[in-house]
């Protein structure tokens, strides 16, 4: 009795304590102290690998910045926050990074989370440097918002000039209406489409980006005779679901998909047959295997650190604190307002992992994309780069 | 005896209207300040809807004692009615920016049309849905709430090209009811005010001969009916009642956060508003306690928010707060403690009163001698 008491007064005590301490809080910046970046990223939940993906890229690219002398003098540190992959979460991250005084973010994975702090980042000027979040729509709207990866009016046309040039004339959309991410790159697929002549010959919706079963959908695709069909999801349904049950609901032709697909073959499910992801193709962000300096220096580097092949939501992650390094420089300050200026600046050109590109008036880079194969011979599943695209047809 | 209700409620009215006049002062003092207005504020907010949302629920399955598992599909119906009535307002050009009179008017408009469609809606599903009891009604309310979500991704202006869309949602932000760290300070007293309203429009329903009948159903339902209880008629009423309030924070859940996207009010999300965690709010709580949600939906707002967030976090020692990475696991440790302790929940079926306190804590504490001296001599003749 009297050590539950006591259990529950310390855990009383906790709580009182903690609302405490939250008031204490902003710290303003001297000249030599370190310049403070955030992260929000999924670090936990189901996407989680995509956060883990973009915490190691920044923490890899501060441990190089900060060996070689830092930013303007001054050492980088950061502060890792978790959204969970839900939108509440973001701007509760982000005003708690904000109330930190932290002024320069990256983040988030998700172009869903992202279009919550947007607005908020720009009314407290507040730079956000997004790695992964590619839906149009999140860097037209607002001045301090900038990405490091390709908009899906760009990555989803790229889907639709490959079906173009492998020949399709029909194809099929399966995807959801209700994300941001899904809905958006079926967009821009379907208009894509119609300009190079190819028709949408089925178009199906899920309820939701994570529902688990696919068979109707592509039970569909398969009646409406496509070989070719847009699979606009993230990796942790692809894997156990989509592929699998396209393939046992009869559906044989190719499957292709966007960058949710990154990081899938680390989450089929074992002892399945993975001969099922042949004809899987993908666009990605960039090439782990490409033969450049850059990214062999960084896929080295990486490995050396973490044990395994980067993600592209590493690459995005490492090249988003280098961006913001060479904006700083630029800028010869870390101000958010400076930074900013210096990442509105179209004409500088930023030597990054994922390719060479400047940014464009909104925001987000003029670069190409990899289309990436799945391949497997029963007991892996591999990735190997068909093209590289970096103008549109 | 009505001298004394009355008197309570007097006693509550000035207690809460000095500390509203006192946080009022407090805001406009504080009101620019970092902390303030991006840490406090916010938490505010939320809090307020999830409060609203908890006691709500507490409805049905505290006072009435019927299992709901899709009360966040009627959040969900609140915040899209609330969210797309005021960018139609606005695009009527029914105001211009955040500071009209006509904003105001509008916000009100957006606050009771959320909470009026939600509880027509869940008067339709309540009537076949009612028919049910026990573990089948929690089956068919969990159906109903993800069709609604289903139903709301894929309506064209909500879902698809409406507010799911990143530049929808801004303009949600800059013209409709998404309020920025600014409009949460200057709105936060709206945001108290229909919290408190709501609170006290479920208080009087449970303390109202209504709020009697159905706790006789959840205590005996056949008997209640034996005694000329209109038990259907209750319950649906009941149910849209409390479907009405799951809108009304599904509009300051609208205003809060300046996007909207259908897979928050899921059953399960990576957060903690979803359908499971309002359950578990009232639980925790105390089910059939007001006042357990209300302290129960803050608590666990708090923990979530101070796991992730907290400055504290940070000067825990590296492996406890290596735990902290991964917070639901934080979270549901807590939970289990909290109800390991007190399984009937917080507050139980207590209700705080400020006009009873003392006596009540006088009470609860003879109560326990009582039983400690009973113990002693049991053990005694044991």
């Amino acid at each position: 009795m009297k050590s539950k008491k006591l259990i529950s007064v310390m855990i009383a005590l906790c709580m009182l304590l903690s609302l405490g301490i939250t008031g204490i809080t902003a710290t303003a910046f001297a000249a030599d102290d370190p310049i403070v970046i955030g992260i929000i990223s999924p670090n936990t939940g189901t996407l989680a690998a995509y956060g883990t993906g973009i915490v190691t890229g920044v923490q890899l690219a501060a441990e190089e910045i900060n060996a070689a002398g830092g930013i303007l003098g001054r050492q980088v540190e950061l502060v890792i926050t978790d959204d969970q992959g839900d939108p509440t979460e973001c701007l509760n991250a982000f005003n708690s990074l904000v109330a930190k005084g932290v002024t320069l973010i990256i983040g988030s994975a998700t172009s869903g989370c992202t279009s919550a702090i947007t607005d908020a980042a720009n009314e407290e000027e507040v730079c956000i440097l997004c790695p992964t979040g590619t839906a149009d729509s999140l860097t037209t709207e607002d001045d301090y918002i900038f990405r490091a990866c390709y908009a899906d009016s760009f990555q989803g046309a790229i889907a639709a000039a490959y079906a173009k040039q492998a020949g399709f004339e029909k194809v099929g959309v399966v995807y959801c209406a209700a994300d941001v991410y899904s809905k958006g790159l079926f967009d821009s697929f379907s208009k894509a489409c119609e300009e190079y002549g190819i028709e949408v010959a089925a178009s199906q919706s899920t309820a939701s980006l994570d529902v688990q079963d696919y068979t109707n959908q592509f039970a569909a695709m398969v009646s409406a005779g496509v070989d070719f069909v847009y699979a606009p999801y993230y990796y942790d349904v692809i894997g156990p679901y989509v592929v699998p049950q396209a393939r046992a609901a009869g559906y044989t032709g190719i499957i292709m998909g966007a960058d949710g697909y990154d990081t899938t073959p680390d989450y089929v499910v074992a002892g399945a047959d993975l001969t099922v992801f042949n004809d899987v193709y993908w666009t990605n962000h960039y090439d782990p295997g490409a033969d450049s300096e850059i990214v062999r220096s960084f896929v080295a580097a990486y490995e050396a650190a973490y044990g395994s092949i980067p993600s592209a939501f590493g690459a995005t992650g490492y090249d988003c604190l280098y961006i913001y390094k060479a904006a700083m420089e630029a800028a010869g300050s870390a101000d958010a307002g400076d930074v900013r200026d210096a990442l509105a600046d179209t004409s500088t050109v930023y030597e990054c992992v994922t390719g060479t590109f400047s940014l464009d008036e909104s925001g987000t880079p003029v670069k190409g994309a990899a289309i990436i194969s799945f391949q497997s011979d029963g007991s892996a599943v591999t990735s190997t780069l068909v093209d590289v695209v970096t103008q549109l047809p | 005896m009505k001298s004394k209700t009355s008197r309570g409620y007097l006693l509550n009215t000035v207690i809460v209207v000095v500390l509203f006049i006192g946080f009022q002062i407090l805001t406009s003092l504080k009101g620019s300040e970092g902390s303030f207005k991006l840490v406090i504020v916010p938490s505010i907010w939320q809090c307020c809807y999830l409060m609203v949302l908890a006691a709500s629920l507490n409805l049905v399955l505290g006072f009435m004692g019927q299992l709901s598992l899709g009360h966040c599909g009627f959040m969900a119906i609140g915040a899209y009615t609330a969210a797309l009535l005021s960018l139609a307002c606005e695009r009527a050009g029914l105001f211009e920016n955040k500071s009209d009179l006509s904003f105001l008017l509008v916000l009100i408009a957006s606050v009771l049309a959320a909470g009026i469609l939600a509880a027509l809606l869940s008067f339709l599903i309540g009537i076949p849905a009612l028919r049910l009891k026990g573990d089948y009604l929690a089956i068919i309310t969990l159906g109903f709430g993800m069709i609604i979500i289903n139903i709301i991704n894929n309506l064209p202006f909500c879902g698809q090209d409406g507010l799911a869309q990143g530049s929808a949602a801004a303009s949600l932000y800059k013209n409709g009811l998404g309020f920025g760290s600014k409009a949460k300070v200057q709105f936060l007293w709206f945001a108290l005010v229909v919290t408190i309203l709501s609170l006290t429009l479920m208080f009087m329903f449970v303390r109202s001969k209504y709020g009697r009948a159905i706790r006789a159903i959840r205590d005996d339902e056949i008997a209640a009916s034996a005694s000329g209880v209109n038990t259907s008629y209750y319950k649906v009423l009941t149910f849209a009642y409390s479907a009405f309030f799951a809108g009304v924070a599904g509009a300051l859940y609208s205003c809060t956060n300046a996007t909207l996207s259908t897979s928050s009010f899921a059953f399960t999300n990576g957060g903690i508003l979803n359908s499971t965690f309002v359950v578990v709010m009232v639980v925790l709580g105390g089910m059939g306690s007001l006042t357990g949600s209300v302290v129960a939906a803050t608590i666990m707002f708090f923990v979530n928010y101070q796991i992730k967030n907290g400055a504290w976090v940070e000067h825990l020692p590296a492996s406890v707060s290596g735990v902290f990475e991964y917070p639901m696991l934080v979270y549901a440790l807590v939970l289990i403690i909290v109800i390991l302790f007190r399984p009937k929940g917080i507050f139980g079926s207590y209700e705080f009163s400020l006009q009873n306190l003392i006596p009540d804590i006088r009470r609860a504490r003879e109560r326990r001698k009582a039983a400690k001296a009973e113990r002693k001599e049991a053990q005694a003749h044991g």
